[in-house]
């Protein structure tokens, strides 16, 4: 589904991609690791045709949504309608299945996407990126600023879509614990290369990996 | 070496042409170098402190009004002329202190509305003659000497380029003046590395005043009269098109560009006062002209000709505009 | 009072001009970051338009139609020039505009001379509450009344208009979701020449408009745009008013002179009290 290959990504003549080769196979879970400033986000941006690569190809095999990093909602504008403007691509305007999977979306529909809380913001680019139908869901920084039951609970619908619809995720986390749980193989990115991806339950046990995305203050 | 021989050619070349130029050609030569010295200015306030005037008319014409004012009053034309760059530049003191607090295109509309207002007060006021203006300003002189062909004009107008340019080549070599290239990208990061950007700011937008008052001076002189009609919004764009197009916070670039655009609308001017051709001629040519000159500039060469030609551009002169 | 009352309608429908020319300044800048200078010379062409085409014998309707719609076309090609090359910065795109304002100058003498034209609007007058109006200055504030009311229909109900003020919200999130902001903010650009062109259309039967025109609109619409800070239509549309009231009221009263130096001095006064609530780096980043 997602088929990248010797990617080379730059900001004027800094390089934030470095011949990067990765695959994300359909009904797939992946997670890429990496500290900040590693590329991950350029990845991702990539991934979504926000940036055009220098050199290397970008392969999507199917619809592809990208929840940002920092959830990046249109604060202005209603939660429905935040919603409904996720369709812009598919042309879905009607929010109710996402309400259904998400029903807390359906409470907060006339709420303000700007003042809402950080948990609910991300429920909210959660729902926005359904709305475009995805058969591909590049999700940056899904735990990041959030406490860890609403981790959980979105990481659980991530689980869920995946397992019963079969979407196909490519996770992008600090938080290695929680990629590890949820994913079946992984990527670590440093420097805007690949220095490490296999089996998770491999790379846990890599004591470079262990120590530098398990250990310390990691949660 | 190479760049001495080049000054002293372009200064030899300079002193030369007063003395082989006809009346006409003499007063496009007079034109061009009181437009590059307003121009210098102009791009040391873009360049530098990364603002843009959209009044810089407003200066310009400060001057030109304050040496005709004194002069018809008795005052000696000498002093007249030093004044009208003491005043344009006093003036722009007084107005940047609140004027200055606004960046981006609040100050240029800010400097825009200070001109119109200037030349509406300028056309009511009686002292400045209303929409006449003032006319028989006397000749420039200095003690006996008496500026009284063209060339003398000629010689003064290129004189004071010189200065200008001395003055600015100066400003920008100094200390401050590299703390200020600094102020152009970023304010804030040049406000969190000490640097008194307020002053910087004021500094530079005062002495942008006094260069175009000083023209303005010359201006008044050399033509006799001075009205609102002589200092339309237009004449503050021209400065601008002359300051992209030879590159923002270069001096030399402010020259060639005054040049290229003053011999560009003159060039179609005479094509337009050919026989056949329709009596709004001119008028169209150089708004075009000014237009598309300014347009293509913008997007395809943002560093000015100058520097796309000379190809010696510093990498952090890139996206001067850039705010 | 009579007097009174006529010279604060007059005022509103100067101000409705006004203020349709700045509610274009505002969808301008806030979908795409850019003040268009040109925002006056829509005015100008679809004014001008009219009064060619009724000349031409065209009726009345379609004749102030077709000058809108091209007026629209103006917009767009404006905002080709000014946003249509990738990482034009908005001050570049100030001077772009600024450049088309110009262009338009010679396109305009060549077309329509240097002369001020003018063009019939409705004729004859009413009178209300003792007050004589003209029939056309009530026009003016109809129009005005319904562009406002479609304007606020069309970006808080419709789905395009969502998309718009989406750009306008967060542009980088407005292309992660696949709306293309550039051709987004084009649309900004047609329609804020649109509303330039009606603005145009009504005041050219009140005043007469040469190719010159424009900066005396521009700087009154961008000093009424200020006041909303260019980003809010409906204070926009009130400091029109308030600017057009003011003027006209000077003008009646005998002080009408001074009325330019007035509402520009009040525009810079705004604006300087706005910037100095506002910290440096905030304003850095818009």
């Amino acid at each position: 589904m997602i088929d990248v290959k010797d990617l080379v990504v730059s900001y004027g003549t800094a390089t934030a991609l470095d011949h990067v080769t990765l695959t994300v196979g359909r009904g797939e879970m992946v997670a890429l690791l990496g500290p900040n400033g590693a590329g991950k986000s350029t990845l991702a941006n990539t991934l979504a045709g926000l940036l055009r690569p220098a050199a290397g190809t970008v392969g999507i095999g199917g619809r592809l949504a990208l929840i940002p990093e920092g959830r990046q909602l249109f604060p202005d504008l209603s939660v429905a309608d935040n919603l409904a403007l996720g369709g812009w691509r598919s042309g879905l305007r009607d929010p109710s299945s996402v309400y259904g999977l998400l029903p807390r979306l359906a409470e907060l529909a006339g709420r303000q996407a700007g003042v809402l809380s950080g948990g609910e913001q991300q429920m909210v680019a959660f729902g926005r990126a359904l709305m475009s139908r995805p058969e591909v869901l590049v999700v940056d920084e899904l735990s990041l600023g959030l406490a860890p039951n609403v981790t959980a609970d979105l990481a659980g619908h991530l689980a869920e879509l995946n397992r019963e619809q079969g979407l196909t995720v490519l996770l992008i986390e600090q938080n290695a614990r929680l990629a590890f749980d949820l994913c079946g193989r992984a990527y670590v990115l440093e420097s805007g290369r690949v220095v490490a991806e296999g089996e998770c339950a491999e790379l846990a046990g890599d004591p470079r990996v262990a120590s530098a995305y398990l250990g310390g203050a990691i949660t | 070496m190479i760049r001495l021989v080049a000054g002293l050619l372009v200064a030899a070349v300079t002193l030369a042409l007063p003395a082989v130029l006809d009346d006409s050609a003499l007063a496009v030569y007079i034109l061009l170098g009181l437009a590059a010295m307003v121009t210098v200015g102009v791009s040391l306030l873009m360049g530098y402190a990364g603002q843009v005037s959209l009044g810089q008319g407003a200066f310009y014409a400060v001057g030109a009004y304050t040496a005709a004012l004194l002069s018809l009053h008795g005052v000696p034309p000498l002093a007249g002329l030093i004044a009208a760059p003491v005043v344009a530049a006093a003036s722009a003191l007084v107005i940047g202190v609140p004027l200055l607090r606004l960046r981006g295109h609040h100050l240029a509309f800010a400097t825009l509305a200070m001109q119109l207002i200037l030349l509406s007060l300028a056309g009511q006021l009686e002292v400045t003659g209303g929409d006449i203006g003032l006319q028989a300003i006397p000749q420039f002189s200095v003690g006996s000497f008496e500026a009284g062909g063209a060339s003398a004009y000629a010689y003064l107008t290129w004189i004071g380029l010189a200065l200008v340019m001395l003055v600015t080549r100066n400003v920008i070599t100094s200390r401050p003046g590299r703390a200020l290239r600094a102020l152009a990208t970023s304010e804030t990061a040049a406000a969190s590395s000490g640097i008194p950007v307020g002053r910087y700011k004021l500094v530079v937008f005062a002495l942008s005043a006094a260069f175009a008052g000083l023209a303005g001076g010359i201006y008044c002189f050399y033509t006799g009269y001075v009205a609102p009609g002589s200092f339309p919004v237009l004449i503050s764009i021209q400065y601008i098109v002359m300051a992209v197009v030879g590159g923002l916070g270069t001096i030399w670039g402010a020259v060639v560009g005054a040049t290229a655009i003053t011999l560009l609308v003159q060039g179609l001017n005479s094509l337009a006062a050919l026989p056949g051709m329709p009596s709004y001629a001119p008028g169209v040519l150089s708004y075009a002209v000014y237009a598309l000159v300014l347009i293509l500039v913008v997007l395809f060469l943002p560093r000015g000709l100058l520097p796309a030609v000379s190809g010696r551009v510093n990498r952090d002169r890139r996206g001067m505009i850039h705010r | 009072m009579s007097a009174f009352l006529t010279y604060l309608l007059n005022g509103l429908a100067v101000g409705c001009a006004v203020a349709l020319i700045a509610s274009g300044l505002v969808v301008i800048h806030r979908v795409t970051g850019v003040v268009n200078f040109a925002q006056g010379t829509f005015a100008v062409v679809a004014g001008l338009c009219t009064s060619s085409l009724l000349g031409l014998g065209f009726p009345h309707g379609l004749s102030e139609l077709a000058a809108v719609l091209v007026a629209a076309l103006a917009g767009l090609l404006t905002g080709l020039a000014a946003i249509g090359r990738r990482g034009t910065t908005p001050l570049s795109s100030l001077i772009v505009t600024l450049g088309v304002g110009v262009l338009a100058y010679a396109v305009e003498i060549v077309l329509w001379g240097d002369q001020p034209r003018s063009a019939p609007g409705l004729a004859g007058s009413v009178t209300l509450a003792g007050a004589r109006v003209q029939t056309q200055h009530l026009l003016v504030i109809g129009v005005t009344a319904a562009a406002f009311a479609l304007l606020a229909l069309f970006f808080g109900r419709t789905y395009l208009g969502k998309a718009l003020t989406a750009c306008a919200s967060n542009p980088y999130a407005a292309r992660v979701v696949g709306i293309d902001t550039r051709l987004m903010g084009l649309l900004a650009f047609a329609l804020g020449g649109l509303l330039g062109g009606i603005a145009g259309v009504l005041v050219t039967p009140l005043r007469p408009i040469s190719f010159d025109t424009d900066v005396t609109l521009i700087v009154n619409a961008f000093a009424a745009a200020v006041f909303g800070a260019l980003t809010r239509p409906v204070i926009t549309l009130a400091g029109a008013l308030l600017l057009g009231v003011a003027e006209t009221m000077a003008a009646g009263y005998g002080y009408g002179s001074h009325q330019l130096e007035v509402a520009l001095g009040l525009m810079i006064v705004v604006m300087i009290v706005q910037a100095s609530r506002r910290s440096a780096i905030s304003q850095e980043q818009t």
